[in-house]
């Protein structure tokens, strides 16, 4: 090939806009779409006995207290929620099923496909991997605590009793899983109720047991779409909000909601200089030409 | 669910759009009430307050006017309309020396005092006891039976030199007018070119809660 | 200290003890400070800054109300978001002087500015309170940026713009100090500087309510908009104009011994000007949030007691302070503007409170009320900026101009 200038102009330019696009691209690859190879848990709220089994182990894999009344059931009086010692904890459905079982649900971070808090998090303290999990990185975290006020689980616990707090919840195990291992909760399930794979495959999974028990299950995966989809996927026999798992959470992924007014910024980075520029210098003009007409009354103008 | 979704979009843009027209209507009536009506500057101001020939007007709108040795002084048309009726004068001592552009004497109006600038160089002979007693008199007559006091000059023709008279007398006044034209609202402004004053003063009328300073600027000779 | 301050001799004065001392010696600077004004600011002071200091010893939960429901309290709701509105008055007072030729607004653009200024580092200040570890700030600028973030986007904005606001006053403090090189080549950048500024502020402003975009469950629907940023916006033009129009008139009182007897200062004017923007302005925002209302769709919500909050917040404190402001134009009384301009700053604080505070969560059973920690604190920092903007207004040339650059701001 003859590198002559023109060529090397043609590269240059070439690799600028490759350069941008990549830079434009990577502005948004903290959230990455559900890939291929992204992991997921199926809940089957049918087969949960509400053991907690899954509270210890999950207790015992993060170093935590474990967890709350092991064993008592009347931990369940009252709707529960995850804190920073307890990522995980199992909730006692309101109803029964039609035959005549008590419920529970499993409640943790859901891990959706396009997260709210990574996109909020100012320092990408919470980041979504291409394999599911969305990880914490305590070193960056400075606690303004936008991931809890995105965040439409109210998932993301903070540590307001320290003072160098951080952010606590659920990590998927992406430690366990990246050594080749599965979630400990999932690991420990006797019931067969967290069922740990591809979320693609689990999903189809999902979908295969209402279609073949049509009058048992609710016919709906939870977490299918909520959120615009989370890596954690429930299916029941009884209404999911009864499971205090929440109602009303948009179809669309949450950072889309944010993205007009974050894509409109550059636009005005762009427009706003010259449209001021041009009202200085038309308000300019006019004051010079005043005052060239010799209104020397006119000292100052009025609105 | 979604709660957007609620209304159908036809009827939802219809009415954004019947919103939309019934703002631009209501704006071009607001924009023009919150600007107010244009007071047609050169129809007001114009021979609106009086100087006769042969006065003599200081910046602070004090007025002189040489009579045989002595120059009798006085507050001119403009002052007296501005602040309204008098309250009290207090006026200098005979013998006191005055000296131009320094305070000669100070009216009480609406409450306030205000000091009044004297136009020439020299000290009071004479104080006109009738005004005295009788202050909201003055207003009638602010260049005949209202004068105010009488000076024996010490440089006449010195000081007349930093006075106004005649047609500068007069152009000077309409500038004074042509300030407080400014501030009009349209009510005020027919009242005036009717001839007519404002019972308690223009400057109160203007703005009722800063009418001293107002005063002050024109009779201060700013 | 009336004297003093109009001496000619105190700016940029041979002593920096007539400077910082208003020309009195020490003692009697500091017997000067006994004022009833000054033992309340001490007061707040003394119970406001061991209280900070607690904060950060103990942790936010030992001094505040937040819980895991309520992540945000006081002071993001006031100290963070209402400050940023409040400051509004640095750029629409700069705009109007310098890109619209308002020449008659000059006397009031470096207290606004000053203001501005100040409204931004108390920002900084009240942000670095409530951050859990607010020594890491930096991290988003040098470390592990967040670009997909709002908050990002505030931050460099909020970060810039706070310079700009130092270089736009600093011409005053450089007067004061006498350095005229530097003040002369300021002087030769100011377009640019106002124009960055101008930009920034649009973007920042709107940000802060980008932040509620992504919260449409929990946010009360009256309030939740997809065009929450282009109200925040136009709501601060609005509280620009009324904080400007306030805090004139108290500055116009306080200060009045150093107010410049050769500059035309008309406050009444000026604020009679502002008001005639201040009613199309709010006349204006009054009407993008009933399009917001229209797009939702949600009329059968102003039958709930919600919706009389909202309509309470729409009529009192938006159409109410326009139609205020439109009567004192008219009418010509700036008494009547100042009213208007104190129902339109009250009305952007309710607006940023129910935004971040009250509309939002509002269907939690476990609500929010601030606890006394954190009003003293949000106290103790709006008092610190009022002892800074005297001190600073006492000093150098805000209210006044310095006799050797007279006419050149």
């Amino acid at each position: 090939m003859n590198l002559n200038r023109r060529t090397l102009f043609k590269l240059a330019a070439a690799a600028g806009t490759a350069g941008v696009a990549g830079a434009a691209a990577t502005s948004r690859a903290s959230v990455v779409p559900a890939a291929l190879n992204a992991r997921g848990v199926l809940v089957d709220t049918t087969r949960c006995v509400g053991c907690r089994a899954c509270e210890a182990a999950c207790a015992e894999a993060n170093a935590l207290a474990g967890p709350e009344k092991p064993g008592d059931d009347t931990v369940f009086a009252s709707k529960r929620a995850t804190s920073p010692t307890a990522y995980t904890v199992v909730q006692k459905g309101s109803l029964k099923s039609p035959a005549g079982e008590d419920r529970f649900a499993k409640t943790q971070c859901m891990h959706c496909v396009q997260p709210a808090c990574a996109s909020g998090c100012v320092v990408k303290a919470l980041e979504k991997t291409a394999s599911g999990p969305v990880v914490y990185h305590a070193d960056r975290c400075l606690g303004c605590r936008y991931c809890m006020i995105a965040c439409p689980f109210g998932v993301p616990k903070y540590e307001f009793s320290s003072a160098t707090p951080l952010v606590r919840k659920c990590t998927f195990c992406a430690e366990r899983q990246a050594k080749g291992l599965v979630p400990a909760c999932t690991e420990v399930c006797p019931s067969g109720a967290l069922q740990f794979g591809m979320r693609a495959d689990l999903l189809e999974e999902a979908k295969a047991r209402i279609y073949t028990n049509p009058e048992k299950y609710v016919h709906k995966v939870y977490g299918e779409d909520e959120a615009g989809g989370t890596s954690w996927l429930y299916i029941s026999d009884v209404p999911f909000e009864s499971l205090k798992l929440p109602a009303g959470i948009e179809k669309k992924s949450y950072p889309e909601l944010a993205e007009g007014a974050l894509s409109a910024v550059p636009f005005v980075i762009t427009l706003w200089p010259p449209l001021l520029m041009g009202m200085y210098t038309f308000s300019k003009r006019r004051d010079e030409v005043a005052a060239k007409e010799g209104d020397g009354r006119q000292e100052e103008r009025h609105v | 669910m979604n709660e957007y979704e609620l209304l159908s979009p036809y009827t939802a843009k219809a009415l954004e759009y019947v919103l939309a027209l019934s703002y631009l209507l209501l704006f071009i009536p607001f924009w023009r009430f919150v600007q107010g009506e244009a007071v047609p500057v050169h129809a007001l101001g114009f021979g609106w307050f009086q100087v006769p020939n042969g006065v003599h007007l200081h910046v602070g709108h004090a007025w002189a006017r040489p009579e045989g040795g002595a120059v009798e002084v006085g507050l001119d048309d403009f002052a007296h309309k501005l602040v309204g009726p008098l309250e009290t004068v207090r006026l200098p001592e005979i013998g006191a020396p005055v000296r131009q552009g320094q305070k000669a004497f100070t009216i009480v109006a609406g409450g306030q005092p205000l000091d009044v600038l004297s136009p020439v160089d020299g000290h009071v002979v004479a104080v006109n006891e009738a005004v005295r007693a009788h202050p909201a008199d003055a207003l009638r007559d602010p260049y005949g039976a209202g004068w105010l006091m009488k000076v024996e000059p010490r440089w006449l023709t010195g000081n007349l030199k930093n006075l106004f008279s005649g047609d500068a007398a007069r152009r000077f006044l309409d500038a004074a007018a042509g300030k407080l034209a400014q501030r009009l609202t349209p009510q005020l402004g027919v009242v005036l070119q009717d001839g007519g004053t404002p019972v308690h003063g223009i400057a109160r009328a203007l703005d009722e809660d800063h009418w001293d300073e107002l005063a002050r600027q024109f009779l201060e000779g700013k | 200290m009336s004297e003093h301050a109009l001496k000619p001799a105190l700016f940029g004065g041979p002593s920096m003890r007539e400077n910082l001392f208003l020309g009195m010696t020490f003692r009697a600077y500091l017997k000067s400070l006994l004022t009833p004004a000054n033992a309340i600011a001490a007061a707040i002071l003394l119970a406001g800054l061991p209280t900070i200091a607690y904060r950060f010893w103990k942790g936010l939960g030992a001094v505040t109300n937040l819980s895991q429901t309520n992540a945000w309290g006081l002071w993001v709701a006031f100290d963070v978001v209402c400050g940023v509105a409040l400051a509004a008055g640095g750029y629409t007072v700069a705009c109007a002087v310098y890109i619209f030729g308002q020449k008659a607004l000059r006397p009031i653009l470096r207290p606004a500015i000053l203001t501005g200024f100040l409204g931004y580092a108390l920002v900084l200040f009240g942000l670095v309170v409530d951050l859990g570890q607010p020594w890491r700030l930096p991290y988003q600028f040098f470390l592990t940026p967040g670009t997909t973030s709002v908050m990002y986007e505030v931050g460099w904005c909020v970060f810039l713009y706070l310079m700009v606001l130092g270089l736009e006053f600093a011409p005053a403090a450089l007067e004061w100090l006498g350095l005229v090189k530097l003040r002369r080549l300021l002087g030769s950048l100011t377009i640019g500087i106002i124009v960055i500024g101008v930009t920034l502020s649009t973007l920042h402003q709107s940000s802060l309510g980008a932040f509620f975009l992504m919260t449409p469950g929990k946010l009360h629907p009256l309030w939740y908009s997809p065009f929450l940023p282009v109200f925040f916006f136009v709501s601060s033009l609005a509280a620009g104009i009324g904080m400007v129009v306030v805090e004139s008139a108290l500055s116009h009182r306080a200060f009045r011994d150093r107010l410049d007897p050769a500059a035309s200062v008309d406050l009444d004017r000026i604020t009679l000007s502002l008001a005639k923007g201040g009613a199309i302005v709010l006349f204006a925002y009054f009407f993008i949030r009933l399009q917001g209302l229209v797009a939702s769709g949600r009329f059968d919500l102003l039958a709930t007691g919600w919706g009389a909050w909202y309509l309470f917040e729409m009529l009192g404190f938006i159409l109410l302070p326009s139609f205020v402001f439109a009567f004192a134009a008219r009418r010509k009384s700036a008494r009547l503007a100042r009213i208007a301009g104190v129902l339109t700053v009250l009305g952007v604080i309710l607006n940023r409170f129910n935004v971040s505070l009250i509309a939002f969560n509002w269907n939690v059973p476990d609500r929010y009320v601030p606890s006394a920690g954190e009003v003293i604190t949000s106290l103790t920092i709006v008092t610190i900026g009022v002892l800074i903007f005297r001190w600073i207004v006492n000093r150098m040339p805000v209210v006044n101009e310095h006799p050797d650059w007279r006419g050149a701001h």
